[in-house]
């Protein structure tokens, strides 16, 4: 099983790798948010490879189904001849990527020199990770949803034991950001009143 | 007028105030109207300006000011002269009653050592009445003094708060005292200025033009042109009698030292009348420093005076200084009217005060009580350390004696006595009429005066100071007298050595004499002075006798009236000089009589009495005899106009007969000097007439009382009046024989002796090089002391202040480049800095969105990197 | 050497997809296209907070709820900044970012 999750790992991965590259290269909006389509759900395949199923279809319900189209309407409604192709110059071009080389340079770097905190409890891909129930428990706080264990690799004032935790005023504080989002965004977006004068 | 009539007669001292008061009236008038003119005319082109200018007198104001100073002063003579009569009638009747009870009791007391019984007894009761009226006179007498003669209020009273105390303050009183003294006193001065400001009205009458040349003043456009002066010199001469008028009147040592102080003003303004001209004004200042010398010596004796007396009213100081004079019980016998030496003696102390014991050679001196008690038991010996007005207090000897000194150099300041003669010659840059008031009734006057009105302050030490000082003074001024050419300066070398006789005889106890002498001169003394003014103004301002002579058929009024002058101050018998001059003479020779060790005191004197006659005739055959030394002065000279002469008249008129008495002949009888007796202070009997100053005897014919008479000075020196007369008029007879071989028949030239003597004529020109002594002693080291200080204020502190100043400003200049350059710089290098950063920065600040996002990502890159090294560090760590 | 898909292999991946969100906002000069590689960030993050939910289990309920907040956010965010570049496109007739430039300094 390990390797077909590995082989599925990879596929997923480059996908989405080159997705994201596409979204970057191409010219063409258009092009670029059918590229961003791809890697979505490329990382949504990813959520589900990973046992996190309820993200992976949030992801793919969110964003794919949702974010995107909204971009695409973005797209769309300003998709006019000059805007579809906006080119830049090569220099710009070329210290965009060298910037980028360096972050990822970066990023890589540290993740290979410094190992990433791992904790005494070691989970291989394919093992269960809980389900919406659980996840759903744990947002109202019934129940240790995280095993007890420490991180490796912190300094050790920062080994500590996790405790039961609920998200339920952090999942309704983000629902009310939301509403307020979006009304924020109704209200950006409505057509302008002209005024009668 | 009747309410005014009334208040004279029954206070007819006012007689006095109201004499003294018009002089300063007449002051105020002439300086209002002078400030109406100055107003006016700055306006004197518009109607109402005109109007003023030409009520005070227009351009040419003409001789009201004149008129009004001499309508003043001349009702102010009627005034002293009504008052000094009724003064003299008054005080001839009751001293002629006291004298005649005196008498009978007199008589009683020899008859009732003879009778026995009955008619002892009835003698008895009649001499008992007899003193009862005799007392009940003496009180009327003081009485009157007191109420009609006296009189004084309250001017400054400066007491503390809250001191219920009323006699804790200072009070400063004005108010006036007269006897007979201050009587003839008025109506000397008030005589002498009235012939003065007439003779003025002539002799100042250039004064009168608008414009005046004054020919001894030469500016860069020749002779010096300016407004006439005529109404300011009689405004000053104004002030100047009523200066002198209230010193005479004055009952206190603050009112005098009040007119002292305004006398010295006027004088610093009449002598520097012609103010332009340096001479003038040099003089007027020597004069005025001269006597502020003295005036801070009169100063510390009045201070030292108040400070242990506790007065300035002069009675009280002298019943605080002197022993009463009589008591009951004959306690005072032996000390009565003197200075009471003696001791404290600090051991013995009680509640009363300490023990004082009298000697004779005591340090301490007896101040008695404020208030004394209606009988003198016995002198208390004790005394309190505040005494009460009751009580007896002390002060130390010395103090008395520097309190005398300190009165006695003010006197020497302002009637010029060695060593402060200097200023008087030189005041005759005056105009002349001003020289005369000076010397004859006023100024010099004044010091004389003074030390015979303080005379019971003065103790033995100090009136022998006071006797030598005019002793040297007297034969120095004649000896400088004598080869002076100038004939001002010759009459004010005169001036100065007669003001030394009067000092002699007061230092000597010739009290009487001296103050005698001050009113005779004080006649002929105005006499030459306003002879020489009209001789100076009949030769066109010419003063030098070198080059007169000769004008006597030119100016016979002048010269016959001078000759007066010169023969009375000689002391020719039967002109005045004679009488008070032979009275002074007699009183050093009994002195030297009973003090042999002062001889010099009597043959100062004497010898100078002959020089005198010598250099007066010397100067009246030098302007008047011969032939004229200079032609040119002759031709012009002449007669002065009638406001001059007249005055001449007057007074050569008094110089004869001023002091004339019955018998003409007895040097003794004169009515003037009897007059002066009257006022004469008991304590200079005590002090030099040893005599018992008992009650009964006091008012009677002191010298008949004397009990020792060869003891008795004062009777000795009447015996010897005319011993010492003769032994004088010898010597002036000798002098005025030699001036006139000299100067009138000519048999001896006097260029010779100047050639035989020439270092004695140039010592003596050079008036014994006091000028030059004082100028090396005095001026010179003040001067160079000066310059030091002027030298010390320029290098020292000027170069100080400018090496600080420069050291500021170069302080300052760097310390200006250092802010300029260095803080400006930092300030300038920080703020350029940022501005650099920033507008480097915003370069950076692109507003591109994308560059934006390119920073994030440079700055999250840099942040792992910075992570990555802190994280690994503090796990190495 | 194992090959085997372990934590730094998913970590590697959001890194790359971090990079390449940042390099698309850096390069697109349509604000839609900004917002794709806001998109593209957001997402590294998700894949970084899932694979730690999975990889180490004390993470395994937080991980997925920070994964959902920040989806739920991306959501969010995507509303704001299309409305945002509505707003834009009216008033400058344009998507063009570089035409946005009134707050260069």
């Amino acid at each position: 099983m390990d390797t077909l999750n590995d082989i599925l790992f990879y596929v997923l991965m480059a996908t989405t790798c080159i997705c994201a590259l596409a979204v970057v290269l191409t010219q063409n909006i258009v092009r670029a948010a059918a590229w961003l389509l791809f890697t979505l759900a490329g990382v949504s395949g990813l959520f589900f490879l990973l046992g996190a199923e309820f993200v992976g279809s949030t992801q793919l319900l969110v964003y794919v189904g949702g974010t995107l189209v909204l971009v695409v309407f973005g797209v769309m409604l300003t998709a006019q001849g000059p805007f579809v192709n906006m080119r830049i110059g090569a220099a710009e071009w070329a210290i965009a990527l060298a910037v980028g080389l360096v972050l990822y340079g970066v990023l890589s770097a540290s993740l290979i020199i410094s190992k990433p905190p791992q904790s005494d409890l070691n989970r291989h891909v394919d093992a269960t990770m809980p389900d919406s129930s659980v996840l759903g428990a744990s947002l109202l706080g019934q129940g240790q949803a995280s095993p007890t264990g420490f991180l490796t690799g912190m300094p050790p004032a920062m080994r500590r034991e996790r405790k039961p935790m609920a998200y339920l005023l952090p999942f309704e504080i983000v629902s009310v950001h939301l509403l307020v989002v979006l009304i924020g965004a109704a209200y950006l977006a409505r057509a302008k009143r002209r005024r009668a004068v | 007028m009747m309410n005014l009539l009334l208040l004279f007669g029954e206070h007819p001292g006012w007689f006095f105030v109201v004499a003294t008061l018009l002089p300063l009236l007449s002051f105020v008038l002439i300086l209002l109207a002078s400030a109406l003119w100055c107003a006016g005319r700055a306006y004197r082109n518009t109607p109402g300006g005109a109007a003023l200018f030409n009520l005070c007198g227009g351009e040419e104001r003409g001789r009201t000011a004149a008129f009004v100073a001499t309508g003043a002063i001349a009702l102010a003579f009627v005034f002293s002269l009504v008052g000094c009569i009724r003064f003299s009638v008054q005080q001839h009747s009751f001293e002629t009653a006291i004298k005649q009870h005196e008498k009978a009791l007199h008589e009683f007391a020899q008859k009732l050592k003879e009778a026995k019984g009955e008619a002892k007894e009835e003698l008895e009761a009649k001499a008992k009445s007899e003193k009862e009226k005799l007392e009940d006179q003496e009180k009327r007498w003081a009485d009157a003094r007191k109420t009609y003669w006296q009189g004084h209020f309250d001017w400054l009273r400066i007491s503390p708060k809250g001191i219920a105390d009323a006699d804790s303050g200072t009070v400063l009183q004005l108010g006036f005292k007269i006897d007979s003294l201050s009587a003839i006193m008025f109506v000397m001065v008030t005589f002498i200025a009235t012939l003065i400001h007439v003779f003025s009205i002539g002799y100042m009458s250039d004064e009168l033009q608008p414009e005046v040349e004054d020919h001894q003043v030469h500016t860069a456009h020749g002779h010096l042109h300016r407004r006439g002066r005529f109404g300011r010199f009689f405004m000053y001469l104004s002030l100047f009698c009523f200066s002198m008028l209230n010193l005479v009147l004055a009952d206190n040592l603050f009112q005098v030292f009040l007119s002292w102080e305004l006398v010295g003003v006027c004088s610093y303004l009449l002598i520097g009348f012609y103010n332009e001209r340096q001479s003038a004004s040099n003089a007027a200042n020597k004069a005025f420093i001269t006597n502020r010398i003295g005036d801070a010596g009169f100063i510390l004796g009045m201070l030292i005076l108040w400070t242990h007396v506790g007065t300035f009213n002069m009675e009280e100081l002298f019943q605080r200084v002197r022993a009463p004079l009589n008591d009951t019980h004959g306690a005072v016998e032996g000390v009565a009217g003197r200075i009471v030496r003696g001791n404290l003696d600090p051991n013995n102390t009680t509640k009363a005060g300490q023990r004082f014991t009298i000697a004779n050679d005591g340090s301490d001196v007896l101040l008695f009580p404020h208030r004394p008690p209606e009988h003198y038991h016995a002198i208390v010996p004790r005394v309190a350390e505040n005494p009460k007005p009751d009580q007896h207090g002390s002060m130390p000897y010395w103090m008395l004696v520097a309190a005398g000194l300190g009165i006695f150099l003010g006197c020497v300041g302002k009637s010029a006595q060695f060593p402060l003669q200097v200023w008087l010659p030189d005041a005759m840059e005056g105009p002349t009429p001003v020289s005369a008031l000076i010397h004859a009734a006023t100024m010099v006057a004044a010091g004389v005066y003074l030390v015979g009105r303080c005379y019971p302050l003065f103790t033995y030490d100090a009136l022998l100071v006071i006797a030598y000082t005019g002793g040297i003074t007297l034969f120095v001024a004649a000896t400088i007298a004598v080869v002076m050419t100038d004939i001002k300066k010759v009459l004010a070398y005169s001036t100065v050595s007669q003001l030394g006789y009067m000092m002699l005889a007061l230092g000597v106890g010739g009290w009487v004499a001296g103050l005698f002498h001050l009113v005779t001169h004080a006649f002929f003394k105005a006499l030459l002075f306003l002879g020489s003014g009209s001789v100076i103004h009949g030769c066109h301002h010419e003063q030098e006798m070198t080059k007169m002579g000769g004008l006597f058929p030119k100016m016979k009024i002048t010269a016959l009236t001078m000759l007066a002058g010169v023969l009375a101050i000689s002391g020719i018998p039967l002109f005045t000089g004679w009488y008070s001059k032979d009275a002074i003479l007699a009183q050093a020779f009994g002195f030297i009589y009973v003090h042999p060790q002062h001889l010099l005191l009597f043959l100062l004197p004497l010898a100078t009495a002959g020089i005198t006659a010598f250099y007066m005739s010397r100067m009246w055959l030098m302007t008047f005899t011969g032939k004229p030394r200079d032609e040119h002065v002759h031709e012009h000279a002449h007669e002065s106009p009638w406001p001059m002469t007249v005055p001449l008249i007057v007074l050569g008129i008094c110089s004869v007969g001023i002091a004339w008495g019955w018998p003409l002949w007895d040097a003794e009888a004169s009515f003037l000097e009897a007059n002066v007796h009257h006022a004469q202070y008991p304590a200079v009997l005590a002090d030099f007439g040893h005599i018992d100053y008992s009650l009964s005897e006091h008012h009677g014919e002191y010298w008949v009382a004397a009990k020792d008479e060869a003891q008795n000075e004062r009777v000795f020196a009447y015996r010897n009046h005319h011993l010492a007369g003769n032994i004088a008029f010898v010597l002036v007879a000798i002098g005025i024989v030699f001036a006139g071989a000299i100067y009138w028949k000519r048999v001896l030239d006097p260029a010779e002796a100047k050639e035989q003597f020439p270092r004695l004529h140039a010592f003596l020109m050079d008036k014994w090089r006091f000028d030059r002594l004082y100028s090396a002693v005095f001026v010179r080291p003040c001067l160079i002391v000066g310059h030091w200080f002027a030298a010390f204020d320029l290098r020292a502190i000027d170069g100080v202040i400018h090496a600080v100043a420069r050291s500021a400003m170069w302080v300052s200049k760097w310390d200006g480049l250092f802010d300029h350059h260095i803080i400006d710089g930092v300030v300038n290098l920080v703020g350029n800095t940022i501005y650099g950063v920033g507008a480097r920065l915003r370069s950076v600040q692109t507003g591109f969105l994308r560059s934006y996002v390119l920073f994030l990502v440079l700055a999250a890159a840099g942040i792992f990197l910075a992570l990555a090294y802190f994280v690994r560090m503090a796990m190495a760590g | 050497m194992t090959f085997a898909v372990g934590l730094n292999h998913f970590l590697l991946l959001g890194a790359f997809l971090f990079v390449c969100g940042a390099v698309c906002m850096a390069t697109k000069r349509n604000a839609i296209g900004i917002l794709m590689g806001v998109e593209l960030v957001l997402n590294a993050a998700t894949i970084n907070f899932v694979a730690y939910a999975h990889y180490n289990p004390i993470f395994q309920v937080e991980g997925q709820v920070f994964a959902l907040f920040v989806i739920v956010l991306a959501a969010a965010e995507a509303a704001i900044a299309l409305a945002i570049v509505l707003n834009f496109y009216n008033n400058h007739t344009t998507v063009d970012v570089d035409t946005a430039e009134e707050l260069k300094g």
